[in-house]
């Protein structure tokens, strides 16, 4: 297994460094933020831009300060029960805010890490 | 049907039997004695199920009920409670006899009718009563230590308060009872086969007979119509992606097209009853197109063979690992060994067989899906569950779990009883039998290796040559993960300059492997330490001179590059091990005529603790009571997490141990700590909870008291949330396999004792022998606890135990480790504190049995000079190896 095979699987399977903000930032297999004290506001609003979202609009802000709020007091990273009473927002709004919906838009622009981590 | 009136813990009870109602159902079903474990698929295998009639020892799953008209019966629950135990039960939780907890019960009324014999037993005794019980995470040594206490409290030569620790004492390096332990004894604690579901829906799969085959068609219309059958579930009914994904997304819930292992999920079926839905499972007809069956790396990489998934070669990862110039410096060392080594496919045998309950909880279009079961990583199951189901709204809760070893950082039942629950909408059980259990989950890989390993005329390790193939299975899980700590560990204790090593893993068609205790450095080391033995053969060097002699030292690289920046404590360990060794030369000395040959093996491992990129989180609470509760998903299935966040706790806020609770089991109420893997949890999630800790501790004193009404008062928070990271976060280089490593260890040399019987190719161990610093050691019975049952896994991963699809189907073709097969073990400890350890301490649960294989094939080899290549060294392997010694040399 040579070239751009190999180098397929390795990138599905390993951590990506990535200049982010002026800085080297680690990614997990699934495009997470390894470590989420890597987050910073602009990280967020250029990964939004990557996405598509070219703006990250006052909504936007609120659910991903939620999210970064709820991880910081409980560990864990909120379920969209919480999502919805936190922000006020139903499911459809909350999906519809983020290119990639909740988990694969939201979660990530706010910098959760993947629960799937395993050593 | 019969009447019979019989006793149960002492109140009258009538029952109408037929011939065939079992004891076992009676008590559990029945009269909801859940104490009372299934375990074994009614064949009387385990023991877990023991109860006394009659003050007699009996297995309530081969006990028919219509013969104990006048019986008198007796469960764990009839002994005592936990508010108010026998003396045997307190015996068992002072003597840190209780591990993960399954077979306890049935150990303590084996225990009890044989006290009540006889008050006074022996060793002898003690395994003569406990012929029939069997136990995965001891390694039997406490189980004993705890029969002879409980016989000290029934003569009256001590009492239970005498021997237990004092709450408000000392905190550190006391073995305080387990928080967990006295439910245990008492059969209070819930494992998930003994949750009462009452009308809950019960679950049969229907599974590929064949290794490889396309999937033409389900046929479900029999099945549907038979009595009790609420449906049948298959691929389609799976509303998310149905793959259940940790980094690749290959294996399916339910089998969509194709299966690629005997045993894979097809369909499965919910009826009212376990009977009703095995029977309807059977009727699910399948439609197969076999395919060519992949039976070994070798095969999976030859040119045309069938690719095992479309979308990934069979070669699904390879990671080389290069440090200096391996070539070079073994062309110029002054000895060089080569060999091949390869290790089987293994069961890693909790005792208690799978088991998954699921339920939707509230009402309303978005209902919470419940997930009970026995993971070890509650936050990863859960949001794996979530991909695969496409249902969000998931709560995931760890039962009590009968030992796990590595086989629940899967998720396997959980599927189906989650998709089942969300299909039907009502309660879901799956309890699989043993059979299947041993079927259906991941297993340890298999390794294929070479290694040449060279040394200079002064017997220091010039360079390492390795190339190592790993049996992926049918699907990738963390097949790369264990591959990349296999070669993170590749020099274990040593300081080797020159490596030269290539990582290799292989999608076959037999069973995926994935974590198993150790996950990669037992196999690795079997093929370094038994070359390190080689070596000191070829170089006229003692073996302990010559692992001492190559230590690495703080400063130096290990086969990553990564300079070691903690301790390296492994000269000292030597040291503490030399008296043991000595004197077991001497004792080998004199038994090296005849047949029955005595030899001497030795095994050394630095397992690495803390992996670049690691991370944890844990919480504290100050709670009203001002007793503090620890909240961490720190899965317990048998190791003792409970009492580490405890003591931990109880340590660095200066409380009694009765004002600490710990919560780890439910991801509503814990912080994401990772998997319960790698033996991770003191370093990091215990490291995590102690910042937690510091926090709320420096609060206090800036409050001016720990007190839940001073910091209301003051307007201070009550809960803190720690963290523990891993100061480097870098992977290996793909193309080198350089970088940063485990930023500390947990460091072991343990020594083996055996006779070979060289007639019949048969090894007994006789004792094994651990010097282990761990660091710091919080509490010793749960450290000497996970050492000894590590030893007995690592003894029979060396001798008898082997995964056979097809052929492994009970305890008995597993050959599970017994009574019969136990041996004297010696526990040596150091403890040096590590420079970011949690209070200094690492943790040992999994190095325990790393070098536990090679010291047992080094001590065979000292015992009668034949060299073991391929795991187990059972009989007939042995004997042909005599036999090879004996054959002319090409």
């Amino acid at each position: 297994m040579v070239g751009e095979d190999r180098a397929k699987l390795m990138a599905d399977l390993g951590r990506v460094a990535r200049a982010l903000d002026g800085r080297d930032i680690w990614f997990d297999w699934e495009g997470f933020f390894w470590d989420a004290a890597d987050w910073s506001e602009a990280a967020a609003a250029q990964l939004a831009r990557e996405g598509g979202l070219e703006d990250l609009g006052e909504t936007h802000w609120k659910v991903l300060r939620f999210f970064r709020d709820y991880y910081a007091y409980h560990g864990r990273a909120p379920l969209n029960r919480h999502l919805r009473e936190g922000t006020g927002l139903s499911l459809g709004e909350l999906e519809g805010l983020f290119p990639g919906g909740i988990r694969l838009g939201a979660r990530r622009l706010a910098g959760l890490p993947n629960p799937k981590s395993c050593f | 049907m019969a009447k019979v009136t019989l006793t149960i813990n002492g109140r009258p009870r009538q029952v109408v039997a037929g011939p065939d109602l079992l004891l076992i159902d009676l008590l559990r079903e029945g009269h909801r004695l859940t104490g009372v474990k299934q375990g074994c698929d009614r064949k009387g295998q385990c023991g877990a199920c023991t109860v006394l009639v009659d003050g007699r020892t009996a297995l309530a799953c081969v006990t028919r009920v219509a013969k104990l008209d006048g019986a008198r019966i007796v469960t764990v629950e009839g002994l005592g409670t936990p508010a108010n135990p026998h003396p045997v039960q307190e015996a068992f939780v002072l003597s840190g006899a209780i591990q993960c907890g399954f077979c306890t019960p049935g150990m303590i009324l084996a225990a009890k009718a044989l006290l009540d014999a006889n008050q006074d037993p022996s060793t002898a005794e003690i395994k003569h009563a406990y012929r029939r019980n069997l136990c995965r995470c001891t390694g039997y040594v406490k189980i004993i230590d705890a029969v002879k206490l409980a016989g000290r409290f029934l003569r009256g030569e001590t009492t239970p308060e005498a021997v237990r620790p004092r709450p408000d004492g000392a905190v550190m390096g006391v073995s305080h009872p387990r928080p967990s332990a006295m439910a245990k004894a008492c059969g209070t604690a819930e494992f998930t086969g003994d949750i009462h579901l009452p009308g809950a829906l019960e679950l049969a799969a229907v599974r590929s007979p064949h290794p490889h085959a396309l999937i033409l068609g389900i046929d479900t219309s029999a099945a549907e119509g038979m009595p009790g059958v609420a449906g049948v579930l298959t691929a389609k009914d799976i509303r998310g992606t149905n793959r259940l994904k940790y980094i690749v997304g290959d294996r399916p819930v339910l089998c969509d097209g194709k299966v690629r292992q005997v045993g894979d999920p097809v369909a499965a079926v919910a009826a009212r009853t376990r009977e009703e839905a095995l029977a309807a499972a059977a009727a699910v007809r399948v439609e197969y197109q076999l395919l060519p069956a992949l039976g070994s790396p070798q095969e999976a990489m030859a040119e045309g063979a069938p690719q095992v998934h479309a979308d990934r070669p069979n070669l699904c990862y390879v990671q080389p690992l290069r440090k200096g110039d391996a070539a070079a410096a073994l062309a110029a060392s002054a000895a060089v060994v080569e060999a091949r080594f390869r290790t089987q496919i293994n069961h890693q045998a909790p005792l208690e067989p799978e088991a998954s309950v699921a339920f939707l909880e509230g009402d309303g279009e978005d209902p919470v899906l419940v997930v009970i079961g026995r993971s070890i990583n509650i936050h990863g199951s859960m949001a794996i569950l979530q991909e695969a189901l496409g249902h969000e709204n998931m709560r995931y809760q760890e039962a009590y779990s009968g030992g796990q070893f590595g086989i629940k950082l899967e998720v396997v039942t959980e599927g189906l009883a989650a998709a089942a629950a969300l299909k039907f909408r009502q309660p879901v059980r799956y309890i699989p039998s043993l059979e299947e259990s041993i079927l259906i989950t991941n297993k340890r890989h298999a390794f294929h290796m070479q290694v040449r390993l060279g040394a200079d005329a002064r017997g220091r390790l010039t360079a390492l040559a390795m190339d190592l193939l790993v049996d992926n299975g049918a699907y990738q899980s963390i097949g790369d993960v264990i591959l990349r700590r296999a070669l993170h560990m590749l020099s274990s204790s040593y300081f080797i300059p020159n490596i030269d090593a290539l990582g290799r893993l292989v999608y076959t068609n037999n069973p995926w492997g994935s974590a198993a205790r150790g996950a990669g450095p037992p196999q690795a080391h079997y093929a370094l330490e038994c070359a390190m033995d080689m070596l000191a053969e070829k170089l006229g060097l003692d073996p302990l001179e010559f692992r001492r002699r190559n230590s690495l030292r703080p400063g130096q690289t290990k086969a990553t590059g990564y300079v070691v920046q903690d301790v390296w404590p492994f000269p000292e360990l030597c040291d503490a091990l030399q008296p043991h060794y000595r004197r077991a030369l001497r004792e080998r000395d004199g038994a090296r005529t005849g047949t029955v040959r005595r030899g001497v093996g030795l095994g050394a491992a630095a397992f690495g603790i803390g992996q670049p990129g690691d991370k944890a989180a844990a919480a504290v609470d100050l709670d009203p009571d001002d007793g503090v509760t620890v909240s961490a998903a720190a899965a317990d299935p048998g190791e003792g997490n409970d009492s580490m966040l405890s003591q931990l706790a109880a340590q660095v806020l200066g409380l009694p141990l009765d004002r600490v609770r710990v919560a780890t089991r439910d991801t509503d109420h814990t912080a994401a700590s990772g998997p319960a893997s790698g033996s991770r949890i003191t370093y990091m999630i215990g490291g995590a909870a102690v910042d937690a800790l510091q926090q709320l501790k420096q609060a206090a004193a800036e409050v001016g008291a720990l007190s839940w009404k001073a910091f209301q008062e003051a307007g201070r928070p009550t809960h803190y949330l720690g963290q523990k990271k891993i100061l480097e976060t870098a992977p290996l280089d793909p193309q080198t396999g350089q970088g940063p490593s485990f930023e500390s260890n947990v460091h072991a040399i343990q020594m083996a004792e055996v006779e070979v019987d060289t007639a019949t190719g048969q090894v007994q161990v006789l004792r094994m022998t651990v010097a282990v610093d761990p660091g710091p050691i919080i509490n010793p019975q749960n450290v000497e606890g996970q050492l000894e049952g590590g030893m007995d896994m690592g003894v029979g991963y060396a001798l008898r135990e082997e995964y056979v699809t097809g052929r492994t189907r009970d305890w008995a073709t597993f050959k599970f480790p017994t009574m019969r097969t136990a041996f004297d073990m010696t526990v040596v400890t150091r403890e040096t504190p590590r420079l970011r350890g949690t209070l200094g301490a690492t943790g040992v649960g999994e190095m325990s049995m790393v070098s536990t294989a090679p010291a047992v094939i080094n001590a065979i080899h000292d015992a009668c000079g034949a060299w073991i290549h391929e795991l187990p060294a059972h009989p007939a392997r042995v004997k042909a190896a005599l036999a090879a010694l004996q054959e002319p040399v090409p």
